[in-house]
């Protein structure tokens, strides 16, 4: 399954209300360019929950009690951007800004045949 | 209806632990929190999902990485944040729903795992289990963050 969705500044700061961070490379455009960003950086963790949500759907009830999701944020996710993220039927997670990957992992069940 | 802001130390407020301060095998102290419906309802907002939750049995749940936001608790609640901290990698393993009914009390705990330097940046791992206040487990998770001082 595949599901896009675009990330907003308006995004991140809801995220960031729930998750009760200030840490300022979400907000603060000045210090995310100092440490070599072009903006804020969105949560990983908001990513993730989409691609929760959307492990959800596909393994249904296993996955409350089977679920295992594996990520490794390995490139900048920014605001004003669409991202595709994708679980694959082998359980392959990945996450990409056009072509640029920005997420890899799994979500898969456990002891899954 | 505990908001991760009532259990999770925000950077600034205190001075942030520096990464020689971490030490490999420190437990992480056990701490409880509450997850209300009105918990679950905006965290699936800011996840665009059903503020309702999901229907699992015919009963209303969270979106399992609800617990998300509570998961740094468990290790700044030691070690104080710095700005500018960056995750890397994180596993969650769910073991059981929670409500998007009705209150649920988790019990959260951890242990710092190691900590590395690698391509010039500094990380620590650790992990965190969440239970329900019967002991039973909810979740396990791994997690790998840098920072930066």
């Amino acid at each position: 399954m595949k599901r896009d969705y675009f990330i907003t500044q308006e995004k991140i700061d809801r995220y960031g209300e729930i998750n009760g961070d200030n840490d300022i490379i979400h907000y603060d455009v000045d210090y995310a360019r100092e440490r070599g960003f072009k903006a804020p950086l969105a949560h990983g963790l908001m990513v993730q929950g989409y691609a929760s949500a959307m492990a959800a759907e596909k393994y249904g009830a296993d996955w409350f009690t089977r679920g295992e999701i594996h990520v490794k944020f390995v490139g900048p996710l920014y605001p004003d951007e669409t991202i595709t993220v994708e679980i694959d039927d082998d359980g392959k997670l990945h996450v990409a800004a056009g072509d640029r990957t920005c997420i890899v992992g799994t979500a898969k069940l456990r002891d899954a045949a | 209806m505990t908001r991760p802001t009532e259990v999770k130390p925000r950077e600034d407020e205190q001075p942030g632990t520096k990464w020689e301060e971490f030490e490999v095998g420190a437990e992480l102290p056990q701490f409880s929190f509450t997850i209300s419906p009105d918990i679950v309802a905006e965290y699936s907002r800011a996840i665009d999902a059903d503020p309702q939750g999901m229907v699992l049995d015919g009963k209303r749940v969270a979106v399992p990485s609800i617990l998300s936001v509570y998961l740094m608790a468990v290790l700044y609640r030691k070690y104080p944040p710095a700005q500018g901290g960056i995750m890397a990698s994180n596993k969650f393993r769910y073991y059981g729903p929670i409500s998007a009914d009705s209150d649920t009390t988790v019990v959260a705990s951890g242990k710092v795992l190691e900590k590395y330097e690698k391509r010039g940046r500094r990380y620590v791992r650790y992990m965190a289990r969440f239970t329900n206040d019967n002991g039973d487990p909810i979740a396990e998770a791994e997690n790998i963050s840098t920072f930066p001082n």
